[in-house]
Formats: structure tokens, C-alpha cells, sequence
């Protein structure tokens, strides 16, 4: 089925009430539509609470929505699908006892993957993301950059058309932050995957995307789409750029109350 | 390298003395000679203990009546401590039981159990069990508690099926605090065990501590204190080296 390893991402009219079920519950996303198309970097900005992650966690196939519909190239998500879908998760959550490459290899071992096929496609992502040296490393030995670095390996390794990160940066200093950004557009560059890219930082979400989508407080509604029309590549100059202060002041404008 | 050094001159110093004030101090009538035997007397003892045949009967018994007491106390003790803090009904319902049973000095039930399982196997076993269940449970609670969400969040992203995250996520996080889980239970069966005996026994070490307490017998009494030392330090040290090995496991 070749539609199923597209990178497309649709969503239509997707709301979700957590505790629906014990009669009072909180609505936290509210008629979310959007699409995305094949290869593009797209990120999702809003106040704190106002659903990103659960958003994320859904179209990852973790969550049930209440109601609505998720695609992800073509065919409906129901559980998750790590062949389709890499996520990418805030906080650096590498197993401790497991080395660099036994984390990345993770998914495949799942999976049943013979030993020799996993190191092999694990030493690969973890070259992609700059790390091959550190392969036999615990966690504990790397930095906090390394370890995201890591994280977002495990989830390459399958080589998911679809990548979703949720604040894959937020734990790490600002100086780190940018350059593990650069790191990321240069993967996406070399692999061609949709991402999508929660985060809180406005600088962080221009800087990398090709589209942002700003999310209201909750309950989390899409209440804006912003086309980043900065050229690329882009390098730290293009954040002092009037347009990219322009955008950045206008999606401000939107969530700040 | 240097505090290093200090740090194990200091230590070997302070066991150095001890010894040799154990040696001296009953020599020079310091201390009663027949409340406390010098060192050497005792080592002498103890090679006696050791070269005599009768002795072994009596420390098979107590190591059996450990090691048994521990394959049920700590098995019995992670599997029902995972269970109710799996489930959050029995959570709430039996942890604070479990906290309230730990509370009490278990040496009190003794004579219960003698009435109920007279003075052999059976009731040094099942209070051995009883002495250490509890702690085992508490632990559990612990190794239930540092199993990381966010970990478990990957494994299923990953399609994990419940048993590969038992097996790949819960086993090893839990790993580290089930090790301290065992040391602990070993500390508490042994002093059970011994108790059971030391109370009312015709067998074991603890019966044979009583026994010389009673009769006055100090270099034979200070011998099998030297002997259960060791052996108690042994097993605690091996265990607490394996965790200190994980300590990073804890992330
Ligand atoms: N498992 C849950 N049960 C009940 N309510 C939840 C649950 N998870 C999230 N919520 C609620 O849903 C809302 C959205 O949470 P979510 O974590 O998706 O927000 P977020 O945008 O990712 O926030 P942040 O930016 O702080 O990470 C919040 O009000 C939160 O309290
Ligand atoms: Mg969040």
C-alpha cells in the first residue's frame, strides 16, 4: 500500500475531552483541521496547556481523540505505527541501561529485527545525527545535546516517513538548542520526512519551519497558520530579519492573553 | 588517590585497634576475662567450631532454614508488592496495611507462631517469611515507583506489546531497588531466623548462641558472632556492589 508511506498528515475536526467518560470532563482540543503536506517542517506553537501534546500523542496513535480524524499518508491512525511514525520526545527518555546504539536499536529489536540488520541500521542513524562515535556510550556519559541527539536516532531508525517532536529541545541550553536545530534541518534535508515540531520558543518555531500553526489556551483551537516565507537556507542572521520580527510579532500577538 | 588512601588507612586503623584493644584489654584485667575473652581465644574457638564436625549439622540447619525462608519471603513479597501497586483499588486499600504491619517489632508474634507451627522447620521458615515479607512488599512499592512514564511512553510509541514492556521496561528500571529489595530481605530472614532459634530451637546457630549465652561459654559464643558477621557482610557487600554498578540506572 504506497499511500500508507506518504508523509501526508490529516487532520478534520478533531476535538478531545479528557475524562468525558466520568461526566464532567475538561475539553482540551477543540475542531482542530489542518493538513500537511509530504515533506514539509511544520511546528505547533501555543500557551502553555493548551494541548500541543496531547495533539501530538494522537497523531502519534497513543491517545484515542473524542472525536474526528487523523491520516497520516492516506490511511487513518489507530495505534502506534512506528514504520510510519517516529516521535520524538521532550525529555531525553533513553532507557539508562541500554547504550547509545542498544536505545536506537530499540524499536527494531520490537520487532523481532536479526541482531545484525539492527546494529546496522542503528550505527546509520546514529551517523546521521553525528553521534557514531559514541555508539557504545550509557546515556549517562553523554550531554543533554547528545542524548536528544539520540533520541531523534531512535526515531529515524525505522525510517518513518513522519516524524513528531514534542519540545525536543526545551531541556537544553539556548546555544545548544540552535545548533541542534541546524542539526535537524540538515537531517530533514538529507532524509526528505514530514516533521512536526512542538515547541514553546516563537524563535525556534520560525526559524526551523516551512509552516507554523498557532494554537489558542484551552481548549486548544488552530487560530492562526503562518507561511514562514524566510529564504533557506537560514542562519542566525535571518532572526534579526524585519520579516522574521514581523511573524514572530504576530503570532506573539495571538497567544499573549 | 591520595584521600582514597587516607580514607582505607583510617578505616583498617580503627578495625586495628579494636582488635588489639579486644586482645589487651581482657590480658590486663581491664575487662572480666570471662565476659570477654581475648581475641585470640576466641579465634582459637573459631577454628575449634570449624574443625568440629558436630558444628556443621548446626549451621546446615540455619543457612537451609535462611535460604528457604528467602526464595518464599522475597518471590512471594515483589510479586504481591507489584500487584497492588499496579492496581490503584488495592493501592490505596493495602499499602498503608503494609506500612502499619512494618511498623510493628515482628519478635512479638513469636510465641504465636510456636503455638502454631511448634518449634521446628516449619515455624522458623514461616516466621522467617513473616519478618521479612513486609520490607520485600515496601520495596516493591519503591521499584513499582521508579519505573519512569516517560519510558513507558516510548516503549508503547515503539508498538511495545505489554509483555515486552514487562520484560524490556519494568524489569530493568525495577532492577536496582529489587537488588536493595534483597539485601534488605536477607537482613531481616537471618535475624528472624536466628531469633526463631535463639527463642526455642533444638538446632542451628542461633539455638547454639543461646545455649553458650546461658552457660557462660563467651569464647564460643563471640566465635559464631564473628562467623554470622561474616557471613552477613559478605552476602550485604556482594549485593550492595552489584547496586552501586546500577547506580546510573536510575537515570
Ligand atoms: N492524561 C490527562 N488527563 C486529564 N487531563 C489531561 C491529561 N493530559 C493533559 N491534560 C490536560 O489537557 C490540557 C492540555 O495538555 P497538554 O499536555 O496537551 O498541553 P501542552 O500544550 O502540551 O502544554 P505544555 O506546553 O505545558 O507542554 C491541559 O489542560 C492538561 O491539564
Ligand atoms: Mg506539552
Amino acid at each position: 500500500m504506497p499511500a500508507a508511506t506518504d508523509g501526508t498528515v490529516a487532520v478534520s475536526s478533531l476535538s478531545h475531552t479528557y475524562g468525558a467518560e466520568s461526566g464532567e470532563g475538561t475539553l482540551a482540543l477543540q475542531d482542530i483541521d489542518f493538513s500537511v503536506a509530504k515533506g514539509r517542517f511544520v511546528s505547533i506553537v501555543g500557551p502553555s496547556g493548551c494541548g500541543k501534546s496531547s495533539l501530538l500523542m494522537m497523531l502519534a496513535g497513543l491517545r484515542h481523540p473524542t472525536s474526528g480524524e487523523i491520516l497520516c499518508g492516506g490511511a487513518p491512525v489507530k495505534k502506534p505505527d512506528p514504520e510510519r511514525i517516529g516521535v520524538v520526545f521532550q525529555e531525553a527518555s533513553l532507557f539508562p541501561w541500554l547504550s547509545a546504539r542498544k536505545n536506537v536499536e530499540f524499536p527494531l529489536s520490537l520487532r523481532g529485527v536479526p541482531q545484525k540488520v539492527r546494529t546496522e541500521k542503528a550505527l546509520h542513524a546514529l551517523e546521521l545525527v553525528g553521534l557514531k562515535d559514541f555508539a557504545e556510550r550509557l546515556p549517562h556519559e553523554l550531554s543533554g545535546g547528545m542524548k536528544q541527539r539520540v533520541s531523534i536516532a531512535r526515531g529515524l531508525v525505522q525510517d518513518p516517513q513522519i516524524l513528531m517532536m514534542d519540545e525536543p529541545f526545551a531541556a537544553l541550553d539556548e546555544q545548544t538548542r540552535f545548533s541542534m536545530g541546524d542539526e535537524l534541518l540538515r537531517i530533514w534535508d538529507e532524509t526528505h520526512k514530514t516533521i512536526l515540531f512542538v515547541t514553546h520558543s516563537l524563535s525556534e518555531a520560525l526559524y526551523l519551519s516551512d509552516e507554523v500553526l498557532v494554537m489558542s489556551a484551552r481548549p486548544g483551537r488552530i487560530i492562526d497558520r503562518i507561511e514562514v516565507d524566510l529564504p533557506r537556507p537560514r542562519t542566525f542572521e535571518v532572526m534579526s530579519s524585519p520579516r522574521f520580527v514581523e511573524l514572530r510579532e504576530r503570532i506573539w500577538q495571538q497567544i499573549r492573553h | 588517590m591520595l584521600r582514597f588512601r587516607s580514607i582505607w588507612f583510617a578505616r583498617l586503623a580503627i578495625i586495628l585497634a579494636f582488635f588489639a584493644l579486644w586482645e589487651i584489654a581482657p590480658r590486663v584485667g581491664l575487662m572480666n576475662e570471662r565476659l570477654l575473652p581475648p581475641l585470640s581465644d576466641v579465634i582459637a574457638a573459631l577454628i575449634g567450631l570449624l574443625g568440629s564436625a558436630s558444628f556443621y549439622p548446626h549451621l546446615g540447619t540455619t543457612l537451609f532454614q535462611t535460604l528457604l525462608a528467602f526464595l518464599i519471603a522475597v518471590p512471594a513479597g515483589a510479586i504481591l508488592g507489584i500487584l497492588i501497586a499496579e492496581n490503584r483499588f488495592a493501592s490505596e486499600v493495602f499499602k498503608p496495611l503494609v506500612f502499619f504491619i512494618f511498623s510493628i517489632p515482628k519478635s512479638i508474634f513469636l510465641p504465636m507462631f510456636i503455638l502454631a507451627f511448634g518449634i521446628g522447620l516449619t515455624q522458623k521458615v514461616a516466621f522467617g517469611v513473616f519478618s521479612t515479607i513486609f520490607i520485600v512488599m515496601m520495596t516493591a512499592f519503591a521499584a513499582i515507583a521508579s519505573v519512569k512514564e516517560e519510558h513507558l511512553r516510548v516503549a508503547r510509541s515503539y508498538g511495545a506489546s505489554t509483555m515486552q514492556v514487562v520484560l524490556r521496561v519494568y524489569l530493568p528500571s525495577m532492577t536496582p531497588v529489587l537488588l536493595e529489595a534483597v539485601r534488605l530481605a536477607m537482613i531481616f530472614n537471618f535475624t528472624g531466623i536466628l531469633l526463631a532459634e535463639m527463642y526455642a530451637s533444638r538446632r542451628g546457630l542461633g539455638n547454639l548462641i543461646g545455649t553458650w549465652g546461658m552457660s557462660f561459654q563467651l569464647d564460643q559464643l563471640l566465635a559464631a558472632i564473628i562467623l554470622i558477621s561474616g557471613l552477613s557482610i559478605v552476602f550485604n557487600e556482594t549485593i550492595r556492589a552489584l547496586e552501586l554498578r546500577l547506580e546510573h540506572w536510575r537515570g
